[in-house]
């Protein structure tokens, strides 16, 4: 460990640790473009000078180690005259297009421009101009807003090893160019708009559609494959826009696959439930919730609970059908959609999985059985069938005739069967809940938008149905309290808590050692 | 018990109508033969409105008739009314361009700040006042009712005098 000062705050860092590093551990930002924890560090930009005290120059902090007894200024005149004038240079060929770019409001040049920077600028001669270049994938290039700090040029070469960015040309015509024809159609590559400090790699599905300063944040896990990447989602008016990856060092480290980025569509599907409903003379109606249970009680009397359930479901509402199916000495199975695997050959254990849904592992520990061709082979003449967020899609359903009365707990209407009861409920982005991903990691996600009509949370409608079929569940009336319910009697789930996981999350009992 | 009144004692001098009527009619003889009028009469005559006013908006168009306007969200950002309702899109070039662009102008307080905050001097204040409709709908105006108005804008300071001294 060294200790140094920086900004006048004594911090300790371990050796090695770059000035850029111990400022951040000490809660001084240090201005910069090319640096990223991520990526190899370049030392291109110039813009994280600051000043050494006893060093004859100053240094770039984020290629200088932090040493013992340094004195570090941050913001003394001599760094910040230093500063300003890099950033004139990176302003001199910039378009100043902030009015169109997709990235103003989240845009470094902007926030530090704005925070150290000259009002006005003293070049005067013709800008250069480059024409915007489709990089293929989901990335666009805007060549103009460039600033070649190559944090993309880095991220294609070292992390996910496909070098098909490169710098081109030499002085004042450099710019960022594709090495052959193939651009960025990798699985992970859109990952350089989120490091592209500035607007010049933009999301080509998220363009012209949304200002940065109106949306809203929240977190989240992806729900696109098992490996839970940590995520942000971003809503506009009730609508999710857009889907970011979120830091997370134990799973994710910054990164989001194409696949996980762009499955946020479907959140917004307007197809909905809106009301529970129930069947009278072959057709469903509207009713109200108490109604709908009282059915549900009706239908359920001496009946074997066979229950399907999605394994993009929480844990908390698995839990709580575990809990029907324990008291009617039922079944529970669940099929899962899959897909080739695709890694990130840069990050350890880190990889588009096969299993194409968030909960797989959530679903196994809670006793369920995966059963990916006939999910209805256990079910036996006269069972309650329970379809919880399962839609059917691609069955044959003839075999769920053999059901006595069919509960559909789901965010849409399945195919091919007409329910008894319907319950609505709220999806991924409406509600609060847990996934377990395949190295058995507990994370939380956060409600990001309002759910549709008088559809609620499946921890919700799931402790209502639970309790309305004989199994009291008044011990889950909130999220943290029916996952408070999962852990006292699911040995894995043992010691967890909300507060426990935090937005990081943390591992099950025995999840494997050393595995993320 | 018998209610006695005092009469007072006026001079018959100050207390006369006479003197107040006669004074009345003098001042309309003078209004008759004075040509200085205040009343406007409108609709023939208008108002000469201050380069300042602040009334109902416009957008400016480029030469080839299209909205000067980007889309670039400042203007409901800043509308302390929220009174902007701006949707972007992408033209046919591929320009960021906005889809709908609507100002409830019954929302609007006319404080000005969408004009002086648009960086492609696109949105402004118009040198305007009449604005009576038939129907409470038309007072949201759309972009194409926006481009189509042809009435003076404002420039929010006096040329002659920007600081307001």
């Amino acid at each position: 460990m060294v200790n140094l000062t920086i900004e006048g705050r004594t911090v300790s860092v371990p050796e090695g640790t770059s000035i850029l590093e111990a400022a951040k551990a000490a809660g001084v930002l240090v201005p910069h473009y090319c640096y990223h924890p991520g990526l190899p560090v370049a030392g291109v930009c110039r813009m994280c000078l600051v000043e050494v005290e006893k060093m004859p120059k100053l240094a770039p902090s984020c290629a200088t180690a932090a040493a013992e007894g340094q004195v570090v200024h941050v913001f003394s005149d001599k760094a910040l005259e230093a500063r300003k004038g890099v950033l004139e240079l990176l302003l001199i060929n910039h378009p100043l297009d902030c009015p169109i770019c997709d990235q103003a409001g989240e845009c470094e040049l902007q926030d530090y421009t704005f925070q150290e920077g000259r009002a006005d600028s003293r070049y005067r001669e013709p800008k250069r101009f480059n024409p915007v270049e489709d990089f293929g994938g989901d990335v666009l290039f805007v060549a103009n807003r460039c600033i070649l700090c190559t944090r993309c040029v880095r991220f294609m070469d070292d992390v996910h090893e496909a070098p098909v960015l490169c710098v081109s040309e030499r002085g004042d015509r450099a710019m960022i160019a594709r090495t052959g024809d193939e651009g960025l159609t990798q699985p992970w590559a859109a990952n350089v708009v989120d490091l592209c400090p500035v607007g010049a790699l933009v999301s080509k599905d998220f363009l012209n559609k949304a200002r940065a300063w109106e949306l809203d944040r929240t977190a989240s896990v992806c729900t696109g494959c098992s490996q839970g990447c940590n995520t942000v989602l971003e809503t506009r008016d009730n609508v999710v826009v857009r889907q970011k990856p979120r830091a997370n060092d134990a799973v994710n480290q910054f990164y989001l696959c194409d696949v996980g980025r762009l499955d946020y569509r479907w959140m917004n599907r307007t197809d909905r439930v809106e009301s529970p409903k129930i069947r009278m003379h072959d057709v469903l109606s509207m009713v109200d919730w108490s109604i709908a249970m009282r059915e549900a009680t009706r239908l359920a009397e001496g009946r074997r609970a066979y229950v399907v359930a999605s394994p993009r479901l929480s844990n908390e509402a698995l839990f709580l059908l575990k809990r029907i199916i324990t008291k009617t000495g039922g079944e529970g199975v669940f099929r899962c959609a899959t897909g080739p695997e695709a890694p990130l050959p840069g990050v350890e254990d880190l990889s588009l999985r096969a299993d194409r849904a968030p909960n797989v592992t959530g679903a196994e520990r809670l006793g369920f059985t995966r059963r990916d061709g006939d999910p209805f082979a256990g079910l036996r003449d006269g069972d309650l069938l329970i379809l919880a967020d399962e839609a059917l899609e691609g069955l044959d359903v003839a075999a769920a005739r053999r059901a006595g009365a069919v509960v559909v707990v789901g965010t849409t209407l399945p195919v091919g069967v007409m329910p008894h009861v319907v319950l609505p409920i709220a999806n991924v982005a409406e509600e609060e809940g847990t996934f377990t991903n395949l190295r058995g990691r507990v994370q939380r996600f956060l409600q990001a938008k309002a759910a549709p009509g008088l559809a609620r949370p499946s921890w919700y409608a799931l402790a209502d149905l639970a309790t309305a079929l004989g199994t009291p569940s008044d011990d889950c009336q909130l999220p943290s309290a029916a996952f408070a319910a999962l852990a006292a009697s699911e040995p894995a789930f043992r010691g967890l808590s909300y507060e426990r996981l935090g937005l990081r999350g943390a591992p099950l009992a025995d999840a494997m050692v050393g595995a993320a | 018990m018998a209610i006695s009144v005092k009469v007072m004692e006026r001079p018959v001098g100050e207390v006369s109508y006479v003197r107040a009527t006669l004074k009345g009619l003098a001042l309309t003889l003078k209004h008759l033969v004075d040509p200085h009028r205040v009343t406007i009469q409108y609709p023939e005559e208008k108002w000469d409105l201050s380069p300042r006013w602040r009334g109902t908006h416009r957008m400016l168009t480029t030469e080839d008739g299209k909205a000067k306007c980007v889309a670039c969200g400042l203007c409901p950002t800043v509308c302390p009314a929220n009174c902007i309702k701006l949707v972007p899109g992408e033209d046919e070039v591929g320009n960021r361009y906005p889809l709908v662009f609507e100002i409830d102008e019954f929302r609007c307080i006319f404080c000005g700040y969408c004009q002086e905050v648009c960086p492609e001097e696109a949105i402004h204040l118009g040198r305007h006042y009449e604005n009576a409709e038939f129907n409470r709908a038309r007072f949201v105006y759309d972009l194409e009712r926006l481009t189509a108005q042809t009435h003076p804008v404002s420039t929010l300071w006096d040329p002659a005098d920007p600081r307001g001294e």
